[in-house]
C-alpha cells in the first residue's frame, strides 16, 4: 500500500517485497530486494537513456516488456525479472552484441572484469549464430590516457554523457548512424584537456575504451583489491587500489556520495608510482660512535632511542615536522611526542598548485589546490603550515637547532646538508633516505599510506580509513606504531595495539577527535566534529 | 481529384485541386473556398473544434492511425507554457508519396489545417518538418507560407481574432527515422534523429521541453474540411471505426501508378484492378504491400479486403500509410525483402542493439541467400533475428525491419528455397 | 474523369520530368514544379518563416566562400529567430553552409560550433547522422536514385547502371571533370513515378534508362535553371561517410 505520509510504493519483485521512495526506478527498487538487473547504459551518476535494451524486465499486466532503468515502480506492482520473457529478451539482446564483437579477450584488457563476458556467461548463448563479416572500425587514440577499440564498442554511450554531464566538456559524440555509428572526439581534437576523462574507462563495460597506463600490464584476475584514499590533494576521492605482486598497478575510484560520487581525477589516477619506489629504509639504523649509521634491530633502536629520549626531555626547543602523505595517527602522535619531550614548533610543507580544477557535474569534487591528502589533518592535529607553494624553505630553525628534531616522511630533498648536523637528537622516521636525514642519529623506517591502516582528513574536515594494499619492505612499520612505543617508553602509558587505537588515542588530546571510532568511520568517513569542519571554500583561502 | 489520373469511385476532399497550378496560390486557394474554415475555427472556442474533430473520427494519416481529436485533447488547457504544433512532412517510407502532392498542390489547406490545429491545442508556433530532399515543395509551402503572413493569416492577430500563431517551414537534412515523432522533435531541436522514450509523451514534454502534438501533413490537410462541414459530415465515408477519405499511394506494377482519394473501406482489389487498371503488361499479381514497406506483406490469395484499419490488421498486415506497393510474377521476392531490410539498416539511428545489430545482420544474411549462399538454416535464423527485434526496442523502425522478412518467409518460402537449393553454400556448424 | 481500360491496352506513360503529366496533358513542367509560383527567393533570407528552407545542394558553391558574411549573415540572423534555443538552428545553419561550400568539412563543423555555442565534437555528431550533409566534396551535379522497392520494381537498378556507364564513374566518386557524382537514394518519396532521380534540388521521374543521355546533356544547359534560391538552381546533397557503399 502507498504510504501517504512517508511517499513510499510497495512491489513485489520476483517474489519479494519491498518498500521504497516514490519515483523509485525499477532497477533501483531490484537492488533494494537483492536483485541484480543486468544493464550496460544505465548507470548510477548519469542520465538513463534506456537503449542498451539489457535491462528489459517483465511487469505484470504490461504487454511490452519494459527498461527498468527508467521505468518508475508504481504500487502493487508485480515485476518479474527472470521470466522466461525476459530472459529470452536478454538473451537475444547478447546474441546481437556479438554479432560485431571481436573475439578479443585474449588480448583485451577488461577480460576478467568485463560485463559482456559476464552476461555471456551467466545467460547468453554458448554460440552466436552470426557467420557474416564484422565490422571494422580499428584503434583511435582519444588522447591523454585513453585509448578507443571501436570493434569492441557496444554503443552504450556511456562515456559520452559522461563527458557532457559530468565532465562539462564535450568532447565525445556518436558519429554515423545504425551499425556504422561508433564514438569519436572532432577530429584532433582529444581528451588531454580534460581532467575527468579517465572515469570514461572505469565506466565503459567492455574494453572499448582502455587506459594506456594499464595497457597490457596485469589481468584483472591477478589483481588484489583494497579501500584506500587518493593521496594526490586534499579532496580525499576514496579509491581501490589495485596491486599484483606487491606492485601498484593502478588507482580506481570508490563511490562515495558525500566526497567524490562515482569519480576520480586523472591527475590523482595517474600518481601512483611513488608507492612502488625501491629505494626504501628497511632497517633502523642508528649512528654510531664513529658516526656511521648501523642497521639495528627494532629492539634496539627502540631501547637505545627511548634513552635518548628520556634524557634530552625537557632540555631544549623541539621541532617537528609533520608529513601531509601521513595519517592522522602518524602525524598525531608525533606531536604528542613532541609535546612530551617539552613542546615546541610543529610545522609540515606541502605542494599547493596555481589552481583547482573543479567537475562541473559534481560539484562538491574537484581536484584540490593543496596536492597531498592529510593538509588538513595536520592543522587539525595543531600542525602550523611553513614553506612555499613547492614545498620548499621554511625549516631554517629545524635545520639549525640545536635540540629536538622530529622528522615524518618529508625527505628534506632542498635542505642543506647540515640539516640537524647541530641538534642534541635529530629522529628521522621516513620511507626513502634523503641526503639531508643522514644527520639524523636515528633513521626509523616507516611505511607509506598504502603499507598501513589509517585515516586523512580531507579539505573539509572529513577523517576517511584507508586499509594496508602493500607488504612493507623490510622492516618498515607503521610510524604510529614506532611513535607509539616511543610514547610508551616515555611516560610508561600502554603503546596502541592496533591503528584504530591509535585513533582513538588522538582523542584524548585533541577535541576534534572527541567521539570518533573507526567502526564510526566505516569505508565512507565522518566529518570532525564541528569546530574545525569548513566549507570547502574557506579552506582554501588562506 | 487525385493524381496523376482520376477516377470515378474517388471522393475529392483533400485531393480536389490536385493538378490545378491556381490552388496552390494564396488568390486561387481563397476562390475555391479557402480559409473559411479558419474563420470559422477562429470564432468556436478551441475545445469545440478538437470536439469537432473528435467527431469526425479522423485518425492519423501518417501510419499509426491514431484517433486525432483525442491526441488533441491530451494537450494541456491551462499550464500557461507556450505549446507547439509540429506538422510531419518527413515522409519517407518507401512507398509513400502522398505528402508530396498536397504539399506541391494545396499548401495553403495545409497551412490552413495547421493554422486550425494549433489554435485548437493552443499552439503558438507551428513547424512544418520536410524532408530535405523535397526541395521544390518546401519552396511552394515556404512562399505559401510567406503570402499567409502578407495577408494576416499567419503570425500577429490572425484574421484580426486576437491569435497569434507562427510558421515555420524547417528542412530536415535525410533521415528516415525523423519521421518518428519523437526522433522529429530532436531533429527540431537540432540533434541527432533518435527517438525518445516515452514516457514523458509530447503532450507533457515535447519539442524544447513544452507540450507538442505532431500530426502528419494529410491528418492536417483534412482539418479544414471538417471544421467547414462538421465531423458528422465526414463519416458519410469510410467504415464506422475508420471514418472518412484517404489518400492511397499505388506503385509498381500497376497500370496507373498514383494517388488515389478513396472512401477508408475501399475494396484492395477494386484498387487495383479497377482504379488502377489491374497489372502492367498483361503479368499476373503476385503480391502486394499494403500500407508501406513497414507492414507485413500480402500474397496474391490475400487481397480480397477492405482497406481500412481494421480489416487489414484483422488480414495480418497493416494499413500504415495506405502505400500499396503492387508485385507481378515476375518479382525477386528476395531481392525485395533484402533491398527493404538494407534501408532499414542504413536508417537505423543505431541506439537500441536489436536495431543496430539487427538490422545490419538481416540484410547480410539476406545478401547471401539472394548471392545463393545460403542454407535452410538462415531461414529459421531470419525468423528467429525477427522475433528478437521486435517490441524491444525504443521505436518501431527494428519491428518493420522485421515484418517483410518473416511475412515473406511464411508466405513466400519456396523463392527463399529456390535461391538456396540454386546456390553453392554448405552448411557451417555455428560455433566457430 | 477518363480512365484507359485495362486489357490489352497500352500502358499509358506515368508523369515524369519534362510535362509528362498522366491525363494532365496541359500542364507544363513549370506548373507542375510550381516555378513561376516561387518565383526568385532572395539569398538574404525573404520571409523569415522560410530562411530554413533554402535548397542546399547547388551546383555553384566556394568550398572558400566565408559562412556568415553578406546576405548570409542577414538569412542567419532570420533562422536563428524562429527557434527558442540557438542549438535549434543546427540543422538550417549546416544546410546554408553546405549550400554556400558544397560541403561541410571539419573547418565547417568548427565554425558552426563557434556560432551556435556548441562543442564541435557534437556538431560532428549531428552532422555525420544525416545523408544529405556531404562530409567530403562532390561532383557539380550530385545526381541520386532513388534503387527503394517501388522504383527498384521498375528497374532503378539498370538506371543507375545508365548513369554510370554513361558517365564513366563509379558510385560515390567524383566524374573526371568534376561535373558528376552518382549514388543510390533511398526512397524519395515519388514512388507513382518510378524510377526517381533527384539532381541537386531537381526531382526527374519516370526516368528510364533511356532517357539518361538527355538528362545529363540538359544539365547545366537551361537557362531556367537559374530560377531558384537566388543562384543558379541545381542545388547539392548528400554523401554521409562510407554512405556509397553499403554494409
Amino acid at each position: 500500500m502507498a504510504n501517504e505520509q512517508n511517499d513510499t510504493i510497495t512491489c513485489t519483485i520476483n517474489g519479494v517485497q519491498v518498500t521504497v521512495p516514490k519515483g523509485t526506478r525499477i532497477i533501483e527498487a531490484a537492488e533494494a530486494a537483492g536483485v541484480g538487473i543486468p544493464h550496460y547504459c544505465y548507470h548510477p551518476g548519469l542520465s538513463a537513456p534506456a537503449m542498451c535494451r539489457m535491462c528489459l524486465v517483465e511487469v505484470e499486466g504490461m504487454p511490452k516488456l519494459t527498461p527498468a532503468c527508467v521505468t518508475t515502480v508504481a504500487d502493487g506492482q508485480k515485476i518479474l525479472t527472470e521470466s522466461e520473457k525476459a530472459r529470452a529478451a536478454r538473451n537475444g539482446v547478447l546474441e546481437f552484441y556479438l554479432v560485431n564483437h571481436p573475439l578479443d579477450c585474449p588480448i583485451c584488457d577488461q577480460a576478467g572484469e568485463c560485463k559482456l563476458q559476464d552476461y555471456v556467461h551467466q545467460e547468453g548463448r554458448a554460440h552466436g549464430r552470426s557467420q557474416e563479416g564484422k565490422r571494422v572500425f580499428g584503434r583511435d587514440d582519444f588522447g591523454g590516457d585513453i585509448l578507443y577499440n571501436g570493434d569492441r564498442c557496444i554503443m552504450c554511450t556511456r562515456c559520452v554523457r559522461f563527458m557532457r554531464e559530468i565532465a562539462g566538456d564535450e568532447i565525445l559524440g556518436v558519429v554515423q548512424r545504425g551499425n556504422r555509428s561508433v564514438i569519436d572526439t572532432f577530429f584532433d581534437e582529444g581528451l588531454e584537456r580534460s581532467n575527468w576523462a579517465g572515469n570514461i574507462v572505469d565506466i565503459c563495460p567492455v574494453g572499448a575504451l582502455v587506459s594506456k597506463d594499464f595497457l597490457h600490464k596485469a589481468r584483472a584476475w591477478d589483481l588484489d583489491h583494497t579501500p584506500s584514499i587518493c593521496p594526490n590533494c586534499s579532496q580525499g576521492c576514496n579509491i581501490r587500489i589495485d596491486t599484483r605482486d606487491n606492485l601498484v598497478q593502478r588507482f580506481k575510484p570508490r563511490a562515495n556520495p558525500d566526497v567524490n560520487s562515482y569519480w576520480m581525477c586523472d591527475y590523482g589516477r595517474l600518481r601512483y608510482e611513488g608507492l612502488n619506489r625501491g629505494d626504501r629504509i628497511e632497517a633502523p639504523l642508528v649512528r654510531d660512535a664513529q658516526g656511521n649509521l648501523v642497521a639495528t634491530s627494532w629492539q634496539d633502536a627502540i631501547v637505545a632511542l627511548v634513552d635518548r629520549l628520556r634524557e634530552v626531555r625537557g632540555t631544549g626547543p623541539v621541532v617537528a615536522v609533520g608529513s601531509a602523505v601521513h595519517g592522522n595517527e602518524d602525524n598525531g602522535l608525533l606531536g604528542r611526542l613532541a609535546e612530551l619531550l617539552g613542546g615546541g614548533a610543529a610545522v609540515f610543507r606541502s605542494a599547493r598548485a596555481d589552481e583547482e580544477i573543479p567537475c562541473p557535474g559534481f560539484p562538491k569534487l574537484a581536484r584540490r589546490r593543496d596536492l597531498a591528502p592529510n593538509v588538513r589533518g595536520l592543522e587539525v592535529l595543531g600542525f602550523e603550515r611553513t614553506g612555499d607553494d613547492a614545498a620548499r624553505g621554511g625549516l631554517d630553525a629545524a635545520a639549525t637547532s640545536r635540540g629536538v628534531v622530529l622528522v615524518l616522511g618529508d625527505e628534506l630533498a632542498d635542505q642543506p646538508a647540515t640539516f640537524g648536523a647541530d641538534a642534541a637528537l635529530f629522529v628521522y622516521l621516513g620511507t626513502t633516505l634523503g641526503p639531508a636525514a643522514r644527520n639524523a642519529h636515528f633513521v626509523l623506517p616507516v611505511t607509506t599510506f598504502a603499507e598501513q591502516e589509517g585515516t586523512f582528513t580531507n579539505f573539509e574536515g572529513r577523517a576517511q580509513r584507508f586499509w594496508p594494499a602493500l607488504q612493507a619492505p623490510g622492516l618498515a612499520r607503521p610510524a604510529w606504531q614506532v611513535l607509539g612505543v616511543l610514547l610508551a617508553g616515555l611516560d610508561e602509558t600502554q603503546a596502541p595495539a592496533s591503528a584504530a587505537d591509535a585513533f582513538l588515542l588522538l582523542a584524548e588530546f585533541n577535541d576534534a577527535f572527541r567521539g570518533l571510532s573507526y567502526e564510526m568511520l566505516g569505508p565512507r568517513g565522518a566529518l570532525l566534529n564541528e569546530s574545525v569542519k569548513l566549507a570547502a571554500g574557506a579552506a582554501e583561502v588562506k | 481529384m487525385a493524381y496523376p489520373y482520376r477516377h470515378e469511385r474517388e471522393t475529392r476532399v483533400i485531393s480536389a485541386h490536385f493538378g490545378d497550378p491556381e490552388a496552390r496560390t494564396l488568390k486561387g486557394w481563397r476562390e475555391r473556398g479557402g480559409y473559411a474554415a479558419l474563420e470559422k475555427a477562429l470564432g468556436m472556442d478551441r475545445d469545440a473544434v478538437i470536439e469537432e474533430v473528435k467527431q469526425s473520427g479522423l485518425r492519423g494519416r501518417g501510419g499509426a492511425g491514431f484517433p486525432t481529436g483525442m491526441k488533441w485533447s491530451f494537450m494541456p488547457k491551462d499550464d500557461g507554457k507556450p505549446h507547439y504544433l509540429l506538422i510531419n512532412s518527413d515522409e519517407s517510407e518507401p512507398g509513400a508519396f502522398k505528402d508530396r502532392e498536397l504539399c506541391r498542390w494545396t499548401p495553403h489547406q495545409l497551412i490552413e489545417g495547421a493554422l486550425i490545429a494549433a489554435y485548437a491545442i493552443r499552439a503558438v508556433h507551428v513547424y512544418i518538418y520536410m524532408r530535405g530532399e523535397f526541395f521544390e515543395p518546401a519552396q511552394i509551402v515556404a512562399r505559401a507560407i510567406e503570402e499567409a503572413y502578407e495577408a494576416g493569416i499567419a503570425g500577429k492577430n490572425i484574421l484580426g481574432s486576437g491569435v497569434d500563431i507562427d510558421v515555420t517551414l524547417h528542412l530536415g537534412a535525410g533521415a528516415y527515422i525523423c519521421g518518428e515523432e519523437t526522433a522529429l522533435m530532436n531533429s527540431l531541436e537540432g540533434r541527432r534523429g533518435q527517438p525518445r522514450i516515452k514516457p514523458p509523451f509530447p503532450a507533457a514534454v515535447g519539442a524544447f521541453g513544452m507540450p507538442t502534438t505532431i500530426n502528419n501533413v494529410e491528418t492536417v490537410s483534412t482539418v479544414p474540411h471538417i471544421i467547414k462541414n462538421g465531423g458528422a459530415w465526414y463519416r458519410q465515408w469510410g467504415t464506422e471505426k475508420s471514418p472518412g477519405t484517404k489518400l492511397f499511394n499505388v506503385s509498381g506494377h500497376v497500370v496507373r501508378r498514383g494517388n488515389y482519394e478513396l472512401p477508408l473501406g475501399f475494396p484492395l482489389k477494386d484498387l487495383i484492378y479497377d482504379v488502377c487498371g489491374g497489372i502492367r503488361d498483361g503479368r499476373k499479381l503476385k503480391a502486394v504491400i499494403p500500407g508501406g514497406s513497414s507492414v507485413p506483406i500480402l500474397s496474391a490469395d490475400e487481397i480480397d479486403i477492405a482497406m481500412d484499419y481494421e480489416s487489414v490488421a484483422a488480414a495480418g498486415s497493416m494499413l500504415g500509410t495506405a502505400s500499396v506497393i503492387v508485385m507481378d510474377d515476375r518479382t525477386n521476392i528476395v531481392k525485395q525483402v533484402r533491398r527493404m531490410v538494407e534501408f532499414y539498416a542504413h536508417e537505423s539511428c543505431g541506439q537500441c542493439t536489436p536495431c543496430r545489430e539487427g538490422t545490419a545482420w538481416l540484410a547480410k544474411i539476406l545478401r547471401r541467400i539472394e548471392n545463393g549462399q545460403g542454407t535452410e538454416a538462415d531461414l529459421d535464423t531470419l525468423l528467429e533475428i525477427g522475433r528478437n527485434m521486435s517490441g524491444t526496442t525504443i521505436c518501431v523502425l527494428s519491428d518493420s525491419a522485421a515484418a517483410p522478412v518473416a511475412s515473406s518467409i511464411r508466405k513466400f518460402r519456396d523463392d527463399y528455397l529456390a535461391l538456396i537449393r540454386r546456390g553453392t553454400r554448405v552448411a557451417v556448424p555455428a560455433a566457430v | 474523369m477518363s480512365r484507359e481500360s485495362n486489357a490489352g491496352a497500352q500502358t499509358p506513360k506515368n508523369p515524369g520530368w519534362a510535362g509528362e503529366t498522366g491525363e494532365f496533358t496541359h500542364l507544363t513542367e513549370a506548373d507542375v514544379r510550381g516555378t513561376a509560383y516561387v518565383g526568385r527567393r532572395p539569398p538574404e533570407g525573404g520571409h523569415p518563416s522560410g530562411a530554413c528552407s533554402y535548397p542546399y545542394q547547388r551546383a555553384e558553391r566556394d568550398p572558400e566562400a566565408p559562412l556568415f558574411e553578406g546576405p548570409y549573415r542577414g538569412r542567419l540572423e532570420k533562422i536563428l529567430s524562429r527557434y527558442p534555443e540557438k542549438r535549434a538552428a543546427l540543422l538550417p545553419t549546416l544546410a546554408m553552409a553546405q549550400e554556400i561550400r558544397g560541403h561541410i568539412s571539419p573547418e565547417t563543423m568548427a565554425e558552426v560550433a563557434r556560432v551556435l555555442d556548441l562543442s564541435p565534437a557534437y556538431v560532428r555528431g549531428v552532422a555525420t547522422f544525416y545523408t544529405m550533409y556531404n562530409k567530403r566534396p562532390v561532383g557539380k551535379y550530385l545526381i541520386q536514385v532513388c534503387t527503394n522497392v517501388a522504383c527498384n520494381l521498375c528497374g532503378a537498378d539498370e538506371v543507375m547502371a545508365a548513369f554510370l556507364d554513361h558517365i564513366g564513374v563509379e558510385p560515390g566518386e567524383i566524374s573526371e571533370d568534376g561535373r558528376f557524382t552518382v549514388v543510390e537514394a533511398e526512397c524519395l518519396g515519388a514512388c507513382g513515378f518510378p524510377t526517381a532521380v533527384q539532381i541537386n534540388e531537381r526531382y526527374f521521374e519516370n526516368v528510364t534508362p533511356e532517357d539518361v543521355p538527355a538528362i545529363l546533356a540538359s544539365l547545366g544547359a537551361s537557362p531556367e535553371d537559374a530560377s531558384r534560391g537566388g543562384e543558379a538552381a541545381v542545388p547539392a546533397g548528400i554523401g554521409s561517410e562510407g554512405d556509397a557503399e553499403q554494409d
